[in-house]
C-alpha cells in the first residue's frame, strides 16, 4: 500500500496543485487555460524526458539549456542567411545529436565525470552561441513561428510533437533492450559490465537521446518565442533536473519513467508558474514557491530512495 | 635547508618583494597612457554589448590600454577578475556588477589599493566604499515612458486593464523602474488599474509565458509596460499568439511601453506599433564613465552620482529624436 502510494506521489502533488489553484482563482480550471498550460509545459515536458533517459543512467547533463540555445543560434542563423525554414529544422536536430555525441564521448571516453563534462559544455555552447548570434536577438520569419499556432487534428503541434516524443522516448525505455540496458547501468554499472553490457555505448547513446531532446525541445520554444535571444535556454537544466526527478526519476539512477513521470513533472512545474501568475502573486513569492517546488523535488527523491532501499 | 636553497628562497622574496612593491602602473611609468580595467557582469543583451562598444571607442580616443573581463553573471568569479585587474596594476576600473550587494567588496579591494572606480548603470548599496556610480534616473525615466503611455490611454475614454513584466528582483534597475511605473499608476488611478505583475527574471521564455498566461486570465489587457525592450520579443509572440499585436492608430492596439531604447523598440516604434520607449544614453553615460576615471587619476574630485538623464522617444518625436536613440544605431541580423 505504501509502495503504491509513495509511487503515485508526483500525481496526488500534481492533483493537489491544481485544485489549490483551482479554488484560488476562477480562471485556473478552465479548457483555454488547460489548452495553455499543456502548450507550455511541451518543451518542458520533451526536456524532462531526455533528462530522464540520463539520470535513468546514473549520470547528468547540466548543458541542455546551452544545448537549446546553440541550436536555436545555428537554426536561426542558417534561417536568417538562406531563408529556408526546412534547412533550420533539419539542422536543430543535427546540432543536438553532434552535441550528444560529445558529451557521449567526454564522458566515456574520455572519463570525465558527467557533472564536470556537461558543466563545461554549459559554457562553451552559451559562449559559442552568443558568439554565432552577436549577442542580438534574431527575429524569426513568420513561416517559422507558425509552428507555434498550428494544429494536428485539433491539437495544437507543441503538444503532439511533445506526445510523440514522450511516446517514442518510453518505448525506448519500457520495451527495448537499451532501455533495459540502460536501466541496468543506473542500477549498477559494474553489474552491467559484469553481465555483458557495453556501458560506454549505452551512455554515449544516451547523451545522442538527451542532444535530440534538447534540440527539440528548443525547436518548440523557438516557434513560441519568435526570437532567438542571448538568453534562450538560460537555466532550463535546473527545471529539466526537477521536473524528471518530481516525476519520479531517482537521480542515484536505475528507476523513474518518461510517461507519466516526465511529463507530470513538467506540468507541476509549469503548473505552478502558470498559477502564480493566474492569481497575480506578489512577483516576491516566484522564487520562494520555485525553490520550495525543487526541495520538495530533492526530498521525494530521498524518500522514494530510503523506502525502496529497505524493502 | 641548504645553502643553495635558502638563495633560492632568499631571490623568491626579493622578486615577490619588487613586484608587490610596484605599485605605480607600469604602463602609465613608460608614456603616461592609462591601463584601463573594464569588468562587465554580462554581455547578454543589446545593451550591454552597445556599451561595452561605447566604452571601447571612449578609451581609444584616449589611447588607453584596455583590459576587458565578463563575468556571465556570476558575481564571486567578478569578484576574481577584479582583484586579478587590481593585481596587474590597472589605473581605474568601470565595473558593470550585478547587482548592488555584491559589488561591495570589489569596491573595497580598489578602494585599498588605490584604484579609481566607476560603476556603470548600476549603484552599490550604502556603505560601500569610495566609487562613482554613472547610472541612467530608471524612475524618473520609467516615471515619463509610463506618463506618455497613460496620455495615449487617457485618449480611449475609459479605464485600461494593465500589464507590467517586471525584472530581476535582485537588480536596483528593475526595482527603480517597477516603482516608478508604480507611482504613476497610483496617480492616475482613473486610467489605469494593473491586473498583472509578471516576474521574468530578465528572461525572454518566463516572459513569454507570463504574458501569455496573464492575457489567458485577463484578455481584456490593453497596456503592457516592459522593463527592459530586450523583452520586446516575448511581448510581440504573445500578442500575435492572440491576435493582439496591432498597430497604434487600430482601435484595438494594445498600449505599448519600454525601456532601454534597443534596436527591437526602435524598429517597433518606426512601423508603428510602440507607444512610448524610455532611452538610456549609451554613449552619454560611456563618455562620463571614462571622463570620470581620468579626472579621478589626475587627483580631480569627482561628484559619486553622475547621471544619466535619458529621454523618452515615442511616435510624437520619433523622425526629431531617433538619431539619439541607440538602437537606431545597432544593425540587426539579415
Amino acid at each position: 500500500m505504501t509502495r503504491k502510494l509513495v509511487a503515485q506521489l508526483p500525481f496526488i502533488v500534481l492533483l493537489v496543485v491544481a485544485f489549490t489553484f483551482s479554488l484560488l482563482t476562477p480562471k485556473f480550471a478552465t479548457t483555454a487555460n488547460a489548452a495553455n498550460l499543456l502548450t507550455q509545459a511541451s518543451s518542458a515536458a520533451v526536456l524532462a524526458g531526455g533528462m530522464s533517459f540520463v539520470l535513468l543512467a546514473s549520470c547528468i547533463d547540466l548543458s541542455v539549456g546551452s544545448q537549446m540555445f546553440f541550436a536555436a543560434a545555428v537554426a536561426g542563423k542558417l534561417l536568417l542567411a538562406y531563408e529556408s525554414v526546412p534547412l533550420a529544422i533539419v539542422a536543430m536536430p543535427l546540432v543536438g545529436v553532434c552535441c550528444g555525441a560529445v558529451h557521449g564521448l567526454l564522458v566515456t571516453w574520455a572519463g570525465l565525470a558527467p557533472f564536470i563534462a556537461t558543466m563545461a559544455s554549459l559554457f562553451v555552447l552559451r559562449g559559442a552561441g552568443l558568439w554565432l548570434t552577436e549577442t542580438r536577438a534574431m527575429n524569426l520569419p513568420a513561416e517559422f513561428t507558425g509552428y507555434a499556432d498550428a494544429t494536428v487534428a485539433g491539437f495544437p503541434l507543441p503538444i503532439v510533437i511533445a506526445c510523440v516524443t514522450l511516446l517514442a522516448l518510453t518505448y525506448l525505455h519500457r520495451r527495448t533492450a537499451f532501455g533495459r540496458q540502460i536501466v541496468a547501468i543506473g542500477h549498477d554499472r559494474e553489474e552491467a559490465y559484469k553481465a555483458g553490457i557495453n556501458c560506454s555505448r549505452t551512455i554515449w547513446q544516451v547523451y545522442l537521446v538527451s542532444g535530440v531532446c534538447c534540440a527539440i525541445a528548443g525547436f518548440i520554444s523557438l516557434t513560441q518565442l519568435g526570437t532567438v535571444s542571448p538568453s534562450f535556454g538560460r537555466d532550463r537544466e535546473f527545471n529539466a533536473i526537477a521536473a524528471a526527478v518530481l516525476g519520479g526519476t531517482s537521480l542515484s539512477g536505475g528507476t523513474g519513467s518518461i510517461l507519466p513521470g516526465a511529463a507530470i513533472g513538467a506540468i507541476l512545474v509549469t503548473m505552478v508558474f502558470n498559477g502564480l501568475n493566474l492569481i497575480d502573486a506578489n512577483p516576491y513569492t516566484y522564487p520562494l514557491i520555485t525553490g520550495t517546488v525543487i526541495l520538495f523535488a530533492i526530498l521525494c527523491d530521498a524518500v522514494r530512495h530510503r523506502h525502496f532501499a529497505t524493502r | 635547508m641548504s645553502w643553495r636553497w635558502m638563495r633560492y628562497l632568499l631571490a623568491s622574496a626579493m622578486l615577490f618583494a619588487a613586484g608587490c612593491g610596484n605599485n605605480k602602473p607600469a604602463a602609465q611609468q613608460i608614456d603616461g597612457q592609462l591601463r584601463i580595467g573594464i569588468a562587465f557582469e554580462t554581455l547578454q543583451t543589446e545593451y550591454w554589448v552597445a556599451s561595452l562598444d561605447n566604452l571601447r571607442n571612449e578609451l581609444n580616443k584616449r589611447n588607453a590600454e584596455i583590459v576587458e573581463v565578463v563575468a556571465d553573471g556570476d558575481a564571486n568569479r567578478q569578484l576574481e577578475q577584479v582583484q586579478s585587474l587590481i593585481t596587474r596594476h590597472v589605473d581605474g576600473i568601470v565595473l558593470v556588477p550585478k547587482d548592488s550587494r555584491t559589488c561591495v567588496p570589489m569596491i573595497r579591494a580598489a578602494n585599498k589599493a588605490n584604484i579609481p572606480i566607476v560603476l556603470y548603470n548600476r549603484g552599490a548599496a550604502t556603505g560601500a566604499g569610495p566609487h562613482v556610480v554613472v547610472v541612467a534616473d530608471n524612475r524618473s525615466i520609467t516615471r515619463a515612458t509610463v506618463s506618455k503611455m497613460v496620455e495615449v490611454a487617457r485618449q480611449r475614454g475609459r479605464k485600461l486593464k494593465a500589464a507590467i513584466l517586471i525584472g530581476d528582483l535582485g537588480d536596483i534597475n528593475a526595482i527603480e523602474r517597477r516603482e516608478g511605473f508604480d507611482e504613476i499608476v497610483a496617480e492616475n488611478p482613473d486610467v489605469v488599474e494593473v491586473v498583472a505583475r509578471i516576474p521574468t527574471e530578465w528572461n525572454q521564455e518566463k516572459a513569454f509565458a507570463g504574458i501569455t498566461n496573464a492575457l489567458q486570465a485577463n484578455p481584456e489587457i490593453e497596456f503592457i509596460f516592459c522593463s527592459s525592450d530586450f523583452l520586446f520579443p516575448s511581448v510581440i509572440s504573445a500578442l500575435k499568439s492572440a491576435n493582439r499585436y496591432l498597430p497604434v492608430n487600430d482601435p484595438n492596439h494594445v498600449v505599448l511601453g519600454g525601456f532601454d531604447g534597443d534596436a527591437t523598440a526602435y524598429g517597433m516604434l518606426k512601423e508603428g506599433y510602440l507607444d512610448a520607449d524610455g532611452v538610456q544614453d549609451v554613449q552619454f553615460e560611456c563618455q562620463q564613465a571614462v571622463d570620470a576615471l581620468y579626472k579621478m587619476n589626475r587627483g580631480e574630485t569627482v561628484d559619486a552620482v553622475l547621471p544619466d538623464p535619458g529621454f523618452v522617444i515615442h511616435q510624437g518625436n520619433l523622425e526629431t529624436d531617433a538619431e539619439r536613440m541607440w538602437g537606431s544605431q545597432v544593425g540587426s541580423h539579415k
